[in-house]
């Protein structure tokens, strides 16, 4: 907790000089099915395959790094980023802690001033401290955030090349991201996708097959209303809060699997022109969580105002049956569950053996997910406090996105967004020891990423969630709603 | 109905109402106090036990030992906290004793406009004077200082301070002063000696108001400072809290500890309250 990192000194390492460890398989394998969406294709991206790969090489990042800037290069830079606290796992910590001695010992002359912020901070605080010019010079971000920045013209170019790697390392629908007006403005750090968590001993209290998770958003909606109706217990873990991060992370995935969408970004083709808000398939899945939230009434009546985080404890507390979460619930659970003292442990280690994790359902269209995941921004030396040291930021972006640590600061919550991570021996080691991790990394395939433009955040945080509320308190109709929605979305685009 | 059970009614009614209102102020107390006892895990069981069944006091420990990273940081922020809040009561009664003073004893052109002016900006959401007050911040090279902190908590707290102690000023007759002036006291000494002592109570409660304020503070710290070691305790307590998940244990008992300053201060000084109220004028 309140860790602040500040990575100053450390031993210089030796001569070095290395070639970029090549990863053809990977280089060939982001190019698919559904490859204008995410570019991974689901017929590779099996667990299987996942696991075959992994285990192949060990990459020297100061090696790499070194070809970019050099090892004894003497600077400093600010870095703020949303890292592990006390709510993270010690794992998380640790994973933390081994990257900030391993940059000290890697570049031991360049001071990093770098700041943890928690994720409900970060955003507003960057942005007063980029219109002020005292953003820091290099952040990583959520990936929804870094188009806002980008499109005001707060950030510097950046691609992976510029820190020696090579753009088909990285999956293509993550540098959509990052990429604006054909211009590239970061680098994706990690990728995940969520998954869908079920109790099954809930299932099993209220009759259903324990194993087996609802295949499709419909099935999702008659289980809750089974649950709710034999055990007394929500069914779905439905969110609706308007501006929070939480609430688009999942209807999107509903809407998009009903053909559905904000702008067009589920297309083929995305032009991020088309506005698909008010729909067919849109409109079922608001249909879906109106009758959950109102016909059924199966799920937590706090979902208006639920973000997942409340969601989180009803589920552990055996109270909730279904959720769409992050990969990095079970090792948050398995955390608490080792903390548990007395009769507390066997009862938390009964909930994490009840926990499964699936596929999110698909719905009348496909199968969708959230293509989820943070970018590494280098900002615009004029909304820089001070003068930004360029090789600094450079240094840092390339050891932080590189397969080792891309690999290892994802260790309990997400992918490495270098994909040469997947063939690390520390990729094995995580698959090895963290269970349901190969779940959520078959779930990129059906990954879509939110529209890379200055409005997402706008859209996805606020008109996408007042569309709910709207429909899910009455105050319009599942119609009315769309529609009042694609109406501000439309007002939206055209600067009004 | 006689009037003594019409009496013995409305007695029992306000009972009840002040018993509802008592465990409407203390029951949420009381469940952080408890929560901050229990495991991670038994902060979540449903039902929840009112009772912990295996209580303990690991949060406590963490957060008030400096033996560990998490103490030192938590005990940190506190003393950043404390600094803040002194500082910015300190100053904030300096300045809006005589500024209050001045309005309420002299009379002199725009009097009331600028009496009233103090007052404008408290009708703006603080938010909206964030970005201008972040920018001239920077121009002053005042980002990431407590000076920031100061000053901005000045900027909201002292027109209400003038506002509330002007109020009592006015309350005091000026015969008493005239009275010390005739015996040979200058106007400061008048001040001092006998308008001080009468307005206590308005000082004493402008300085709670002004601590309260500046403690609780979060906005305007996490825009302002940039370095983990200066944050103040409303802006640390946030790391509890993750995008996935909360600490709640910890986080009760980090708020517990937080409200043990302000409960303790107003403990002290609500003696020197009543008391400046009950003996003040007879003193004089």
């Amino acid at each position: 907790m309140f860790a602040l990192i500040s990575a100053r000194k450390g031993r210089t390492l030796g001569g070095v000089g290395a070639l970029l460890v090549s990863s053809a398989m990977l280089v060939a394998g982001p190019v698919s099915a559904q490859g204008s969406d995410t570019g991974v294709d689901p017929e590779t991206w099996t667990p299987e395959y996942v696991r075959s790969i992994a285990g192949q090489t060990e990459p020297n990042t100061a090696e790499e790094c070194s070809q970019v800037v050099p090892l004894d290069y003497s600077g400093s830079v600010d870095y703020w980023y949303v890292g592990p606290n006390e709510a993270s796992p010690e794992l998380e910590h640790k994973m933390y802690d081994d990257f900030w001695a391993a940059w000290e010992e890697t570049y031991p002359n360049i001071e990093v001033n770098a700041q943890n912020l928690g994720y409900n901070d970060m955003l507003n605080k960057l942005r007063t401290a980029a219109l002020g010019n005292a953003a820091p010079g290099v952040a990583r971000l959520p990936i929804l955030w870094g188009s806002e920045f980008a499109a005001k013209g707060q950030l510097s170019e950046l691609s992976p090349e510029d820190v020696g790697y090579k753009t088909e390392n990285f999956w293509p629908g993550a540098m959509k991201s990052v990429t604006q007006n054909n211009k590239v403005w970061g680098i994706p750090t990690n990728n995940e996708t969520m998954a869908f968590i079920w109790n099954a001993g809930i299932f099993e209290e209220a009759g259903l097959d324990p194993e087996k998770a609802p295949d499709t958003w419909a099935e999702v909606v008659e289980y809750s209303k089974q649950i709710n109706e034999k055990t007394g217990k929500a069914g779905y873990g439905l969110v609706a809060r308007v501006n929070a991060g939480n609430t688009p992370f999942r209807f999107m995935p509903m809407a998009w699997g009903e053909g559905g969408g904000a702008l067009d970004e589920a297309s083929d083709s995305p032009s991020y022109q088309e506005v698909w808000v008010n729909n067919d398939g849109t409109r079922r899945a608001v249909q879906n969580y109106y009758d959950m939230y109102v016909r059924d009434k199966s799920v937590p009546v706090s979902a208006l105002t639920n973000t997942q985080t409340e969601n989180q404890d009803p589920f552990l507390a055996n109270q909730l049956a279904m959720v769409i979460a992050h990969p990095s619930e079970y090792a948050t659970m398995l955390d608490r569950a080792n903390k548990a003292t007395g009769d507390d442990k066997a009862a938390a280690m009964q909930v994490v053996d009840n926990m499964r994790y699936g596929m999110i359902p698909r719905g009348e269209d496909r199968r969708a997910v959230v293509f989820g995941g943070s970018n590494v921004h280098i900002f615009n030396p004029d909304n820089v406090d001070g003068d930004l040291d360029m090789e600094a930021a450079k240094a840092l972006v390339c050891f932080m996105t590189g397969p080792e640590w891309s690999t290892k600061l994802a260790w309990v919550s997400s992918n490495p967004g270098n994909t040469r991570g997947f063939e690390t021996v520390w990729m094995k080691e995580r698959l090895d020891t963290i269970k349901f991790l190969d779940v959520s990394t078959s779930m990129l395939p059906s990954g879509i990423p939110f529209p890379p433009v200055a409005e997402s955040p706008e859209i996805m945080n606020i008109i996408i969630p007042e569309m709910l509320q709207n429909a899910l308190t009455e105050k319009m109709t599942v119609e009315e709603a769309a529609a009042d929605a694609e109406k501000k979305v439309n007002a939206l685009l055209n600067g009004m | 109905m006689s009037r003594r059970s019409y009496n013995a009614g409305w007695s029992l009614t306000g009972w009840v109402f002040l018993i509802l209102l008592l465990i409407f102020a203390v029951a949420p107390m009381l469940w952080m106090l408890i929560t901050s006892f229990k495991s991670q895990f038994a902060a979540l069981k449903y039902p929840p036990e009112f009772i912990p069944s295996n209580p303990n006091l690991e949060q406590y420990e963490r957060l008030l030992s400096p033996k560990n990273e998490v103490g030192r940081q938590f005990l940190r922020y506190m003393a950043n906290s404390i600094w803040v809040s002194t500082a910015t009561t300190i100053l904030g009664v300096a300045v809006a004793v005589p500024a209050a003073y001045a309005f309420a004893r002299f009379r002199f052109p725009g009097r009331q406009a600028l009496f009233f002016s103090v007052l404008f900006r408290n009708m703006f959401p603080a938010v909206v004077f964030l970005m201008p007050l972040f920018i001239m911040m920077r121009w002053m090279g005042l980002v990431n200082t407590y000076s920031s902190l100061i000053i901005t908590y000045l900027t909201f707290g002292l027109p209400l301070s003038i506002w509330l102690l002007k109020g009592f000023y006015d309350n005091i007759p000026i015969e008493l002063e005239q009275a010390a002036r005739i015996d040979g006291c200058t106007r400061f000494q008048a001040f001092y000696l006998i308008v001080m002592p009468l307005s206590a109570p308005g000082i004493i409660a402008t300085a709670i108001y002004s601590f309260i304020t500046a403690w609780n503070e979060y906005v305007y710290a996490l825009t302002f400072l940039n370095d983990d070691q200066k944050l103040t305790l409303p802006v640390g307590l946030q790391r509890f809290f993750t995008e996935y998940a909360t600490n709640w244990p910890g986080l009760m008992a980090a708020s517990f500890i937080m409200s043990v300053p302000v409960v303790v201060m107003f403990l002290i000084l609500q003696k020197y309250f009543v008391r400046a109220l009950t003996e003040g004028a007879v003193k004089a």
